[in-house]
Formats: C-alpha cells, sequence, structure tokens
C-alpha cells in the first residue's frame, strides 16, 4: 500500500481523499448515489475516519505508512466486521439485501451520534483483512469523499452507477497493489464491507469476539463425579506442580502473564489471600471453602474461575489447600496449585501450564532442574507423572508445596483422566517440589521413598560392565521384537548371540574397508555389509531402512537432505 | 526417562543409540581401524535389524514347537540360521 499515487494529507475529510485521487490521476466518473444514503454513509465515514486517522496519523511519521497505517487501520475496523459479517452473510445476501440493511440501520446522518456509535466499531481487529478488503476499506472511505461520485451504498442498484464504481475500484485498487480484482467480487466486497461498515457502527456484534477466539469463550465446566479412592489416590501419588491455566487463559500470550502474575502473587499469596486475587480469587476461595472435600465442585467452579483469574487466584485457591493441608504453602506450594487447578483447563491451559510452569519453577525456584525441562517432554505420558513428581519432589525449595500439589493433582485426576494425567504430569513436572526433608504429610513418603531406587537404577549395572549394558540394550530390544515372553536364559543366548554377531560385523567392516584401501571404515562399507547380508536390495534401498528403524534424529543424520540455501545436510 | 508401565513401551522410548557402546566395541575389536561419525548409526542399524530377524526367527521356532515362551533352544537354533545369514 501507501500513496502510490501520492500524499494521503490527513487534511479537512474530504480533501485529502480528494487530493489522493486526483493524484492519481482518477478517471472516474463520480456517482450520484443517493443523498440520504451518501449523507449517512460519509458521515459515518468521516467520523471513522477521524478517529481513526488521528491515533495513526500521530503514531505514523511518514505520509506513506500513515496512510497505509490508516487504510489498515480503516480496514481492519471495516474488514473485521466484513469478515464477521461477510461470513455469516455475505452468502446469503445481496447487494440490494445489504443496501436494504444500511437504510433499515442507518442513522439520522448527524457526526455526533456516528461518532459515538462509531466507536466500538474501529477498534483495532486482529483481523488481517486481505489486500482485497483493504483497497475496498480505502475505496470505500474514498467513496465518501467523492461525495457526488461513487455510492457508497454497496449494491447500489443503478447498474451504471455500480459498472462506474467498480471501475473506481478496480483504478483505485491497481493504482494501490497493482493487483487486477474482478469486477464481481469487487462489487460483492465494496457492497459487504460498507456495509458492513455501516452495519458496524450501529450494531455492533459481540459474537466476533468469541468467533474469532472461541478458546476464550467460556465453557461449561465439566462435572464429574468425584471418585474419592482414585482422589486420594491422586493425592499421594501426584506432586505439586501446576500450570496457571487461568493466566494462560486470560491473556493470549501465556508467557507474559504468568512470568509476571506468578511473581508477585508469589510473594503476596500466603500473606493475604483475600486480597491478592481479584474477584477470581475470592471466588476461587469461596469455591474452595465451599468443598475442600469434594474437589468436583472445587474443580468445576474452580475451572473456570482459574481460566479467568489470574495467578491470585490461584493463591488464593492456594491458601485454601492449606486449610486442608496441614502446612501452609510457600510460594511454591501456590504454583503447584495453580498448575492442579488449570490443569482442568482445555488443551491450551495445558500448553501455557507447562510453559508457564516450566518458566516459573525456573525463575521463582531459582533452579532448572534438568529434570524438569524433561519431565516437561514426558508431559504426554501419563505414565510419567508419578516418575516426574518423584524426581520433582526432592527438588522443591519448600517442603509444603508437594501436599498442596498433590492435593491440586488429584482434582485433576478426578475430573478429566487423561487430562489431568497429561496436565498433572506438566504442572508437576515444572513446578519444582519442595525439598524431600520438610514433606510432612504422609503422601510425600511414598514418592519420596520411590525417588532413591529410581536414581540408583541406571547406575551400578552400568559402571560394574558397560558392555553387558550394552548388550543388554539389545536383549531388550530382541524381547521387544519376539513380543512373546521369554526366559532368562533365553535372553543371555542372545546376547551370546550378539557378542558374536559383533565380532563378525567387526571383521567384516575391517575387511571392506581394507579391499577399498582405507584405514577408516566408513558409511559405504556398511551399506555394502547390509547389501552383502540381503538386508538392503535392488527393491529396499537404505534409506528406507533408515527411515524405518532409525528415529527422526537419527534419520537427518544419515539422509542427505537439502535444505534452504542451496545447501545439503549432511555434506556429501 | 518416563517410567512406563509397560514394557513395550520403554523399549519404543529407548530408541537412542548406544553410540559410545559401539564405537568402543569398535576399537576394542579393530584398534587399528577408525570408524566414522556416521557409521555407528548404521552399526546401529545393523543390530537392529539383525535383532529384528534374530527375534522373528526364534519366534517361529517357538510357534512351531507350540510354546508360548520362547526359549533357549528356540534362541539357539535360531542363530545359526541368522549368523549363517549376516556373514558379509
Amino acid at each position: 500500500m501507501g500513496g502510490a499515487g501520492g500524499f494521503w494529507v490527513p487534511g479537512p475529510e474530504g480533501k485529502g481523499l480528494q487530493a489522493k485521487i486526483s493524484d492519481e490521476g482518477s478517471s472516474l466518473h463520480p456517482l450520484l448515489p443517493p443523498p440520504c444514503i451518501i449523507q449517512s454513509c460519509w458521515s459515518l465515514h468521516r467520523a471513522q475516519r477521524a478517529l481513526l486517522e488521528t491515533p495513526s496519523s500521530r503514531r505514523l511519521s511518514s505520509q506513506t505508512k500513515t496512510t497505509a497505517r490508516r487504510r489498515s487501520q480503516r480496514i481492519r475496523s471495516i474488514g473485521k466486521l466484513a469478515h464477521v459479517q461477510a461470513s455469516g452473510y455475505l452468502e446469503e445476501q445481496t447487494p440490494r439485501t445489504l443496501l436494504k440493511n444500511i437504510l433499515l440501520t442507518a442513522p439520522e446522518s448527524s457526526i455526533v451520534m456516528p461518532k459515538s456509535v462509531v466507536k466500538p466499531g474501529p477498534v483495532p481487529q486482529v483481523v488481517q483483512p486481505s489486500s482485497r478488503e483493504s483497497s475496498r476499506g480505502s475505496l470505500e472511505l474514498q467513496l465518501p469523499e467523492l461525495e457526488p461520485p461513487t455510492t457508497l451504498a454497496p449494491g447500489l442498484l443503478a447498474p451504471g452507477r455500480r459498472k462506474q464504481r467498480l471501475r473506481l475500484s478496480v483504478f483505485q485498487e491497481g493504482m494501490d497493489k497493482g493487483l487486477p480484482l474482478s469486477q464481481e467480487s469487487r462489487g460483492n466486497a465494496d457492497a459487504s464491507s460498507l456495509t458492513s461498515s455501516l452495519n458496524l457502527t450501529f450494531a455492533t456484534p459481540l459474537q466476533p469476539q468469541s468467533v474469532q477466539r472461541p478458546g476464550l469463550a467460556r465453557r461449561p465446566p465439566t462435572r464429574r463425579a468425584v471418585d474419592v479412592g482414585a482422589f486420594l489416590q491422586d493425592l499421594r501419588d501426584t506432586s505439586l506442580a501446576l500450570a496457571p491455566p487461568d493466566t494462560v487463559l486470560e491473556d493470549t500470550q501465556p508467557f507474559s502473564q504468568p512470568l509476571v502474575g506468578r511473581s508477585p502473587s508469589v510473594h503476596h499469596s500466603l500473606p493475604c489471600p483475600s486480597h491478592s486475587g481479584a474477584e477470581d480469587a475470592e471466588r476461587a476461595v469461596s469455591h474452595r471453602t465451599r468443598s475442600t472435600g469434594p474437589r468436583l465442585q472445587n474443580n468445576s467452579p474452580g475451572k473456570p474461575a482459574q481460566l479467568l483469574a489470574g495467578k491470585a487466584e490461584v493463591d488464593a485457591l492456594a491458601m485454601n489447600f492449606p486449610n486442608t493441608s496441614s502446612s501452609i504453602f510457600g510460594e511454591v506450594g501456590v504454583e503447584p496449585l495453580q498448575d492442579g487447578v488449570g490443569g482442568e483447563a482445555e488443551e491450551r491451559t495445558e500448553k501455557s501450564l507447562s510453559m508457564s510452569k516450566v518458566k516459573e519453577a525456573a525463575r521463582a525456584r531459582g533452579s532448572a532442574r534438568a529434570q524438569e525441562p524433561e519431565g516437561h517432554t514426558q508431559v504426554t505420558e501419563a505414565e510419567g507423572s508419578q516418575g516426574a513428581i518423584e524426581t520433582k519432589e526432592p527438588e522443591g525449595s519448600s517442603g509444603d508445596c508437594p501436599t498442596s500439589s498433590r492435593r491440586v493433582s488429584p482434582e485433576l485426576a478426578s475430573s478429566t483422566p487423561e487430562f489431568l494425567q497429561a496436565k498433572r504430569i506438566q504442572g508437576l513436572e515444572p513446578a519444582p517440589p519442595p525439598s524431600t526433608a520438610v514433606l510432612p504429610s504422609e503422601p510425600l513418603e511414598p514418592l519420596s521413598a520411590r525417588l532413591p531406587p529410581r536414581a540408583r537404577t541406571p547406575g551400578p549395572k552400568a559402571c560394574q560392565n558397560p558392555y553387558k549394558t550394552g548388550l543388554s540394550h539389545y536383549a531388550k530390544l530382541f524381547s521387544f521384537y519376539a513380543k512373546m515372553p521369554m526366559e532368562k536364559k533365553a535372553l543371555e543366548m542372545v546376547e551370546k548371540c550378539l557378542d558374536k554377531y559383533f565380532q563378525h560385523l567387526c571383521d567384516d567392516l575391517e575387511m571392506f574397508a581394507a579391499h577399498a584401501g582405507r584405514k577408516t571404515v566408513r558409511p559405504e562399507d556398511l551399506e555394502l555389509l547390509m547389501r552383502r547380508q540381503g538386508l538392503v536390495t535392488d527393491q529396499v534401498s537404505l534409506h528406507v531402512l533408515v527411515e524405518r528403524h532409525l528415529p527422526l534424529e537419527y534419520r537427518q543424520l544419515l539422509i542427505p537432505c537439502a535444505f534452504s540455501g542451496n545447501s545439503v545436510f549432511p555434506a556429501q | 526417562m518416563v517410567l512406563s508401565t509397560t514394557v513395550s513401551q520403554r523399549k519404543h522410548i529407548k530408541r537412542k543409540a548406544p553410540r559410545g557402546f559401539l564405537k568402543r566395541v569398535f576399537k576394542r575389536q579393530k584398534p587399528h581401524l577408525r570408524l566414522e561419525t556416521s557409521g555407528d548409526l548404521l552399526m546401529h542399524l545393523n543390530c537392529l535389524l539383525f535383532v529384528h530377524r534374530l527375534a522373528e526367527e526364534s519366534r517361529t521356532n517357538a510357534c512351531e514347537n507350540k510354546c508360548g515362551i520362547i526359549k533357549k533352544e528356540h534362541v539357539l537354533a535360531a542363530a545359526k540360521v541368522i549368523l549363517k545369514k549376516s556373514r558379509g
């Protein structure tokens, strides 16, 4: 965009537009729309433009940018409505009906009224209008200026006028974008956008908000009967780590708020739970207090509340938890609670939880554990939750957290098994559990008991016999491929065979390398070996085997692939 | 690694190639030779395919004997065949 033809001077309403058009040497023939329509439309547009231009002109330095920005703003406001309405209406409505709508909904042509009405309209929208739309928008804005000329009302019935308008639009668009636009689409677009813009001011649809951001729409909380046994089990099993779904849901940038929100809320959580939260927090508190036992209630109301509220809410919730639990949680506890409560939210909560939790953990705790990221990756694995919790336990800064988090996690579990599990893991993993020593309640004990053996397992065996470890790795793969139960002796047999196999392998590779006069074994030797073994045939190439059996990371290393910049990796 | 409740899942997770192990094995066997970087990945692929064939053969043997469990004898017989096949 930009002033293709000339300057966009934000002068008095008509002049700028006219100047632009005249600069571009418009060969447009002014059309004479019905005066009432023109008046209303024009005043509307004028008001809109005034609103839009002023801020934009201030902001933008360059004229072209201003022009483009203004246009885009207008377009956005128009386009948004157009987008919303067009999507719904355009197909059914004809230009005639659109015009009828305008006539019906158009207010008295006064500058004052449209302004007030217009305000909600030209709210900058996220919707990015297409170039067509933008051109349409600009065109339409210009239309009113041209007073006599192009009819603002879409679908002016006079075909001649429409043709002329289209020509103007064509010219405009051609000037602006240089894109050829079909007459029909243009006409419809103009009509729709115009109508939309007009309709926008008069009837600001609240729908678009939720339509465009379906994720933000509140969903009725799914209430599930709480299984007390499962709940208690979860209490014991799960640890803290909860992501604040509410923060995520509240704003579309999960990273910004959680970081900001958490730290203050964390600090303030304990001292003044009632004050920390906004209405949500209080609501959450009330929710919590309402039923500490039956998590279901808490979950259901807590869910939407949490979604809306920020950390404060979670803090409030966390505060509630201490009521039920023995200890009051520190900041760490609050976060796990948040995670736990938030876990019930939708998938975005999940994502935000994990992300925010990870961040939170890193920052609040000040200790970015290696396990957290790995635990984070394991989010998808439901079973991993327990393990993650265990690993997290010792890391946490405050011992109280696990209790609260554990409580929270059970809630999650009760409401949505798979969701909860994934979320629990996410929440639990990122939030570093408090120190094991502080874990007072019994649920902590089994977790802490579980932790040490887990840490011990890989150590001794690997140290004793690395060769045996490597062979056992392949033996396990054997049992996996066999898909049948096996005897221990059979596994030992497999390991012996593997040993022999490795010997043969090395001998063959040495032979091949020597045959090629090399002292280094290269991948070509390997490929030749596989060919001789009958694994690689004319039908089945090495790359096929690589793709079938190796994970992606190794595939990337083995199979040369072209990347941008005319580069191939790995280089050949 | 995540603790998985099922065995197969654990195997699935552990798709990592023990590159250090393979390099060490090769070095032990042939100290005067060198192995390239991608070579050990292909070696791992080769091992996987060997183990795969061995498992298939063992399972076939066990099924022929109408056994629900793979026994040492099955594995032994299978190993004979497969090792013969794997001779470069």
